[in-house]
């Protein structure tokens, strides 16, 4: 595929920072007369410093100007369409994603050949059937070009490609001038392994200011749309309704209450399986296991920790849930006589599965809390003769309890987070039951539901899933900072 | 080995406690302590003074078969307590740690209250009746650590919130209330300040009337101060042993006179 312009400037930067970074060694060298102890830096940090200079403003201006280029020149163009297609269009964007494909389709039909530039450029709708024209190489329209809708089109390969044009120079320029500059100041008195210390601290604030903007971004996008949400539908519905039943004609019910009772239902019963299993787990593994069994035992049980959950969820609709059919439904023909149970999905279902999911969670962030246990607590308690049960449940488990409280919280953000294995194993009926047997529903599986399919983002049943998005967000945050709160009070205690 | 002794405990300050013969200990390929051979008595200090990694540490470990708790370690030979070998097979290791009571090197209270902590060994081994007798244990025991009028008023609070000092006598009060009849101490007062040592040393000298103690330490004043006899271990081998006063000034062995004078260790 050849190249576009961009492709090329990116290269031409590429080849302009290698250069620079050879000719600041070599000069670098070169100002010290051969010998490199008189240098301030070793020879490479010269060439680092002006392949940073070259790269690293040519490499950012020209990411600014490719994400703002195509928004300044669609409101530009914007300008040239009449009100009449855009009510004929509905809306304004719906035209402006026909100008888009307009324009790309010019562009591949010169690419291909079926145009040539100037008649792409000079084309009109009243000479020619532009809609067979770009059919015939592969862009099927939807209607008839509008001869404005094609005169927008042409404006906006225009523009962008002047755009393109200048940017290129901008970019390339900017490089070079990096580049110059950085040769420029090379002698040996310049402290290049200061600046590119500088650099790689900067690289470092970079990559961890990103990390935390997504979640700022992720955030303030969740609240936006719940926003919209609590517009349409009263927050008090929402908070303190007693009912869940979206109704895509409008006027639903839109609860949260009964979702969260049956994901606190499944968590708690997840809990219950997964933090006596794991602990007990991290109890054998860090205090009893040999050296053997513990480097064999915990990457198994790790292993858990690595399954998919959409094949716990299919473990639960499967195996789990039929089981528990068998022992607890069924009437006469099942284990214990009785119909209590009638479909494999159920909270129990579900908690179980998930129960099994959390094991390794809790097990190995316990057994790294109980092994930061002091070995003097231990020879403490067994030198008062105290076994080795003893010694666990009275000295290590409270000196190590504030860090499995913590683990077990951050299990439970897990489990309240959890999507699949409720998706699969615990059933789509929002309701408050006490009943483990009968299926319920989650936030996490509604949020899913009422994504899925063909949706319309402005009605209150479609946003609700921002606003249930944000509750949850909110909770396992919640549970997060609690829990990293308790871990590192704990921490200090030993440090 | 001479079960008659036991009898005679009570008549004679120096009845022999605790018997060692031809004790060899190994951690894996390594040769810790080679061939030791010594009688520690009742109601006596004895020092094991030696440079870091002689052994000596391992040794008293051996006292109470708290080297049982290491993988990779074997003991041979004969240890006799009151003429009991405490490493037959019938002889239960948690129940002669009761008997033979260890302070460490760093103190190490638990993460529970000062009384806790101090009940800890008598609540494991049924040694008080009722609650009532708990306290008096308690408080005997704290008493005992010279350091109740310190804490009386405060039994409820962590014993981590203690002073390094206040802590490493905690936990001598917690070694002293299971009443042991031998006291190992395994340099208990490297990790305190000059004060506390003294406030410790003191109180070893106390316990000499009930126990038998055997300290290991790195200071030779302290071992002079503290110790009637003392032991000195060298790459595992027991080279001297003898009484205190004799050791510090009229040291048999050319090694023993080296350390002692600062040449080597």
């Amino acid at each position: 595929m050849a190249l576009g312009l961009t492709g090329y400037v990116v290269l031409a930067i590429i080849l302009l920072t290698v250069a620079a970074f050879f000719m600041a060694r070599s000069r670098a060298k070169s100002t010290a007369g051969g010998d490199i102890r008189l240098l301030h830096s070793l020879p490479n940090y010269y060439g680092y410093n002006a392949a940073m200079f070259a790269a690293v403003p040519a490499f950012g201006v020209l990411m600014i100007w490719l994400l703002a280029q195509p928004m300044i020149i669609e409101n530009s163009v914007f300008k040239l369409i009449p009100e009449r297609i855009v009510s004929e269009g509905s809306s304004r964007g719906l035209v402006m994603s026909d100008v888009r494909r307009v324009a790309e389709g010019l562009d591949i039909a010169v690419a291909q050949g079926a145009l040539t530039d100037d008649e792409a450029d000079n084309i009109r709708t009243e000479f020619k059937d532009v809609r067979s024209i770009l059919g015939s190489v592969g862009v099927a329209l939807g209607s008839n070009v509008e001869p404005e809708v094609l005169y927008a089109a042409q404006q906006y390969r225009a523009k962008t490609e002047t755009g393109t044009f200048w940017m290129s120079v901008a970019v390339v320029t900017l490089a070079a001038l990096g580049a110059a500059l950085a040769i420029f100041v090379t002698n040996a008195d310049f402290r290049a392994r200061n600046t590119v210390e500088r650099g790689a601290l900067a690289l470092l604030i970079l990559a961890a200011s990103l990390a935390i903007l997504t979640t700022v971004g992720i955030v303030l996008s969740m609240l936006f749309e719940s926003i919209n949400f609590f517009r349409l539908h009263p927050w008090t519905d929402f908070f303190f309704g007693g009912s869940w039943a979206p109704n895509f004609r409008g006027d639903s019910d839109l609860s949260i209450l009964p979702l969260l009772w049956g994901t606190l239902y499944i968590s708690v019963i997840a809990l219950l399986v997964a933090v006596p299993i794991g602990l007990f787990a991290a109890i054998y593994l860090s205090e009893y296991a040999g050296p053997k069994t513990r480097s064999a035992a915990k990457p198994l049980l790790e292993i858990l920790a690595g399954i998919p959950t959409i094949v716990y969820g299919l473990f639960a609709l499967l195996t789990v849930g039929p089981a528990l059919v068998s022992i607890f439904g069924r009437g006469e023909a099942g284990l214990l006589g009785v119909d209590w149970m009638s479909g494999a999905t159920a909270v129990l279902t579900a908690g179980l599965v998930m129960g099994i999911m959390l094991i390794p969670f809790v097990s190995s962030l316990s057994d790294d809390i109980i092994n930061a246990v002091p070995q003097s607590m231990r020879d403490g308690s067994f030198g008062l003769g105290a076994t080795h049960s003893e010694t666990i449940r009275q000295v290590v488990l409270p000196a190590a309890l504030p860090g499995i409280v913590g683990a077990v919280l951050l299990a439970a953000s897990r489990a309240i987070g959890e999507t699949m294995i409720v998706v699969l194993g615990a059933g789509a009926i929002a309701k408050f039951s006490l009943n483990p047997l009968e299926a319920m529903t989650t936030i996490t599986t509604r949020i899913v539901s009422q994504l899925t399919g063909d949706t319309d983002f402005a009605s209150p049943e479609t946003l609700v899933a921002f606003a249930l998005g944000l509750t949850l967000f909110v909770l396992t945050l919640g549970l997060n900072v609690l829990a990293l709160y308790i871990v590192r009070k704990y921490r200090e205690q030993y440090e | 080995m001479n079960d008659m002794r036991i009898l005679e405990r009570d008549v004679d300050t120096n009845t022999i406690k605790i018997a060692a013969r031809g004790v060899q200990v190994y951690y894996g390929d390594n040769h810790a302590i080679k061939d030791v051979d010594v009688d520690i008595q009742d109601k006596t200090v004895t020092a094991f003074i030696g440079p870091s990694g002689c052994g000596k540490s391992t040794f008293l470990r051996c006292l109470n078969r708290m080297n049982d708790t290491i993988d990779i370690c074997r003991v041979q030979g004969d240890i006799h307590i009151d003429g009991e070998d405490i490493y037959d097979k019938r002889v239960d290791p948690v129940q002669l740690r009761a008997k033979v009571g260890m302070v460490f090197q760093k103190p190490n209270p638990f993460p529970k209250s000062i009384y806790d902590n101090v009940a800890y060994g008598p609540r494991i081994h049924g040694l008080a009746k009722n609650k009532a007798e708990l306290d008096e244990i308690v408080e005997n025991a704290l008493r005992r650590a010279a350091i109740w009028n310190e804490v009386k008023d405060r039994l409820t609070a962590p014993g981590t919130g203690l002073s390094g000092g206040q802590q490493q006598r905690l936990c001598i009060a917690r070694a002293v209330a299971t009443e042991p009849e031998v006291l190992l101490m395994d340099e208990p007062c490297s990790a305190l300040d000059p004060i506390a040592t003294a406030q410790v040393e003191e109180l070893i000298d106390e316990l000499r009337q009930n126990y038998s103690v055997v300290i290991v330490t790195h200071s030779m004043q302290q071992a002079a101060r503290v110790s009637q006899k003392t032991a000195f271990f060298h790459l595992g081998n027991l080279v001297e042993y003898g009484e205190t006063g004799n050791i510090f000034t009229n040291p048999e062995d050319p090694r023993t006179e080296s350390y002692i004078t600062g040449r080597i260790g």
